[in-house]
């Protein structure tokens, strides 16, 4: 027993005190293991874990929403009301036929049948309505924001009835049931990610038709042309969207605006790479486009002077300006009715 | 207890000892479960790859067996609409059309051949082109297709597979659509009334320098038809050219030449060659209405496929083929391809050689999108587009 407890490195400490001690050094061994697994893992992911951090949602953060896939549309009557409101949307030049003066469909602007966000998608507007719009100064139902969207983007003063569809026509019912199923579940009261478009700063530059017109060049005109009426496939049917002219939105659309046309053109275009293109580049595009003539506002009673007093005050817009000495607002010739959509 | 010798014979070396520094404990541990994970992960990857496969065999069952108005789904309604309203000015009505209402041999022989030139459907005139269908739909889901079109706007019926086969029979040696509703008129069923007459194009005589580059080469070089077939209709990675635009086949040919699009196989040969010969090239095979020989070979969903060509995926922010393509992905000239019966080991190719591009070239279209895509993805896609039919040959494609 002596010699044993001579020699300190055999020595046994109390019991109690070694189970201590592996104890200890279990615990610090275990959790370093642990933190370093952990730290591995966020290397690999990039710290994936970062976003979820800030996670719990604030009350004036937008919320995100994704709609239900096209598979989930119900059978039934409801059903068909959904499916022809999509069919309204998607082909609105055949659906709509009677109201539709241009070559447009509500898909040209709102992407993905209407479900991309940041391209004004219809799940955001059906929640955003009854709204009251400084636009006529009241307070708008959504058959009251369709009737705008005839009449302006969808040029209907050159549509065979010559109007938007009446009040009350079953358009604007098989249009809302499919935002309607659009918005299942999307929260109301708040605001959502991606709704309308996006707002772009104005940069320090301004904005520039001739900058735009060689941004249009290099990164437009592939697909919308030269001379910016689009394109058709090999049965006329038209695939590229015109931007100006006689077959395209009106001067009284959102689109005539220069900050809604620069927000599209920003996190839309060119299609399938969006948000490519620098806000300056955004900005000056939309110049290029919305400095064009297109179909007069059908809301001009007197001359474009009084039309710019009364309606367009206030908004970016090249309307009632003058460029290479035309004033701009005056409007195009109709096209010739043999058109194709 | 016993007395020590100077020297303990039975005395064995020993390491006092010391605690494993804790850092060692640490990697350990962390390696453990480092390799528990990755050993989960792996039996999840397998039991996921095997899913996979089985949903793969499902696809292709279910397009063997795909009921008549699926196919409608995937293959007509990009054109004449689910509800079968067409495209004013465009795309004929099926609903109350009179070919529809007709015997069943017009809707069978305008399957099989496709139709091209001036139409009345409804009192409407149209002047368009629609593909053939007989060279990528087999007996039995033409019938399928035929009946449930029958069904929907038509007398109703049922179109038995042999009588798709023995129309088929009648008319295997067409090799060109029907010319307009006057012909369809005259030929199968007079019922349908008086029809616009069909005037064909003065057809330009045949460009014997392009014919001799495709079919001998240039000086030595290889000739288009050794590599993309004696009907441009292309094979395994080699790409289908007949129906492609001209302005397409010219630019890119020009676009090998220069080395803006690399590929050590055509360059050489395209840069034998001068701007008319490149133009003439052009011009031959967008004149070429071959049958497709594309087949889904990659073993693609081809569900996920026509998801992505038709709607694309908002959740990954990729737009649809056709939105750029053109409704049934004949391309719109002169600035997007025909990707119709492409063959799809050249799609999937493409796809991926384009995705390397995407971050020398911000802004680009395509390379942006194929980025978006991974390989199932490309691969399913590519075999959906094996199954379309070929774009129909027509003078508009490059008329402007």
């Amino acid at each position: 027993m002596n010699d044993r407890n001579e020699d300190p490195a055999i020595r046994e400490p109390a019991h109690d005190k070694v189970r201590g001690r592996n104890t200890r050094t279990g615990i610090y061994a275990i959790t370093g293991g642990l933190l370093l697994f952990l730290f591995a893992i966020m290397v690999r992911d990039e710290f994936a874990f970062r976003g979820r951090e800030n996670s719990p949602p604030a009350a004036n953060v937008p919320l995100s929403f994704t709609p239900p896939p096209m598979s989930k549309i119900p059978d039934g009557p409801e059903g068909a009301s959904i499916r022809h409101g999509m069919a309204i949307f998607e082909n609105t030049g055949t659906e709509a036929k009677p109201f539709v003066g241009n070559q447009l469909a509500c898909r040209s602007c709102h992407l993905d049948a209407g479900r991309k966000a940041d391209s004004a998608p219809m799940w955001a507007a059906w929640v955003s309505y009854p709204q009251y719009r400084a636009k006529n100064k009241k307070m708008n139902t959504m058959e009251d924001r369709l009737n705008g969207c005839f009449s302006y983007s969808m040029n209907a003063q050159g549509s065979p009835s010559g109007g938007p569809p009446p009040k009350g026509d079953p358009i604007y019912a098989d249009l809302e049931a499919y935002f309607h199923w659009l918005a299942s579940n999307a929260p109301t009261g708040t605001k959502l990610k991606g709704a309308g478009f996006l707002k772009l700063k104005l940069p320090q530059a301004g904005y520039d038709r001739d900058r735009g017109r060689a941004v249009y060049a290099q990164h437009c005109a592939s697909c919308h042309g030269d001379d910016g009426q689009g394109r058709t496939d090999i049965n006329g049917r038209q695939v590229f969207p015109p931007l100006w002219g006689p077959r395209s939105y009106n001067w009284g659309a959102g689109m005539a605006q220069l900050n809604n046309a620069a927000g599209f053109i920003k996190a839309n275009m060119p299609l399938g790479a969006g948000n490519t293109l620098t806000d300056q580049q955004a900005w000056d595009a939309a110049a290029w486009i919305d400095s064009q003539e297109r179909p007069k506002d059908p809301r001009q009673k007197g001359t474009v002077a009084e039309n710019v007093v009364a309606f367009h005050s206030g908004e970016k817009t090249f309307y009632g300006k003058t460029v290479d000495g035309h004033l701009l607002g005056s409007g195009t010739e109709a096209p010739v009715q043999a058109s194709r959509r | 207890m016993s007395k020590r010798g100077p020297v303990d014979e039975a005395y064995e070396p020993y390491e006092p000892r010391r605690r494993v520094p804790l850092p060692v404990y640490w990697v350990a541990i962390a390696l453990a479960l480092w390799g528990a994970l990755t050993l989960w992960q792996d039996s999840t990857a397998d039991r996921t790859g095997a899913r996979e496969r089985l949903m793969e065999a499902n696809a292709l069952e279910r397009r063997q067996t795909m009921t008549g108005s699926a196919l409608f789904a995937e293959r007509c309604a990009t054109c004449h609409q689910a509800d079968g309203s067409g495209i004013s000015g465009a795309i004929p009505p099926l609903a109350s059309s009179r070919f529809v209402q007709a015997d069943p041999r017009v809707i069978v022989q305008i399957l099989l051949h496709g139709i091209t030139g001036p139409i009345v459907v409804d009192g409407d005139d149209f002047n368009g082109h629609m593909p053939a269908f007989g060279s990528v739909l087999d007996d039995d889901q033409l019938a399928r297709l035929a009946t449930a079109v029958r069904r929907t706007w038509g007398p109703g019926g049922t179109i038995d597979p042999r009588f798709v086969a023995a129309e088929r029979a009648r008319t295997a040696n067409r090799g060109i659509p029907w010319s307009g509703g006057a012909e369809i008129a005259a030929a199968l069923d007079p019922a349908i009334g008086i029809q616009p007459a069909y005037h064909p194009l003065a057809s330009a005589s045949a460009d014997t320098t392009a014919l001799s580059i495709a079919r001998n080469g240039k000086s030595g070089g290889w000739p288009c038809a050794s590599c993309h077939g004696a009907n441009g209709e292309g094979r395994d990675g080699v790409p289908r050219l007949a129906g492609q635009s001209a302005d397409y086949i010219a630019g890119q040919l020009l676009a090998f030449a220069n080395g803006s699009r690399p590929n050590d196989i055509m360059r050489p040969v395209a840069s034998q060659l001068s701007a008319s010969e490149r133009g003439g090239l052009g011009r031959l095979y967008a004149g070429l209405a071959s049958p497709s020989t594309s087949r889904s070979e990659l073993a693609g969903d081809l569900a996920r496929g026509a998801e992505l060509a038709l709607y694309g995926d908002d959740r990954r922010n990729l737009p649809s083929c056709f939105s750029c393509h053109g409704p049934s992905g004949f391309g719109v000239a002169p600035s997007t391809p025909s990707i119709a019966a492409q063959q799809p080991g050249y799609t999937a190719g493409r796809l991926a050689a384009l995705a390397r591009f995407a971050r020398s070239r911000p802004g680009a279209v395509m390379p942006a999108i194929a980025a978006r895509l991974n390989d199932t993805d490309r691969r399913a896609v590519a075999d959906y587009l094996a199954t379309l039919p070929p774009s129909p040959v027509t003078a508009r494609k490059d008329a402007r």
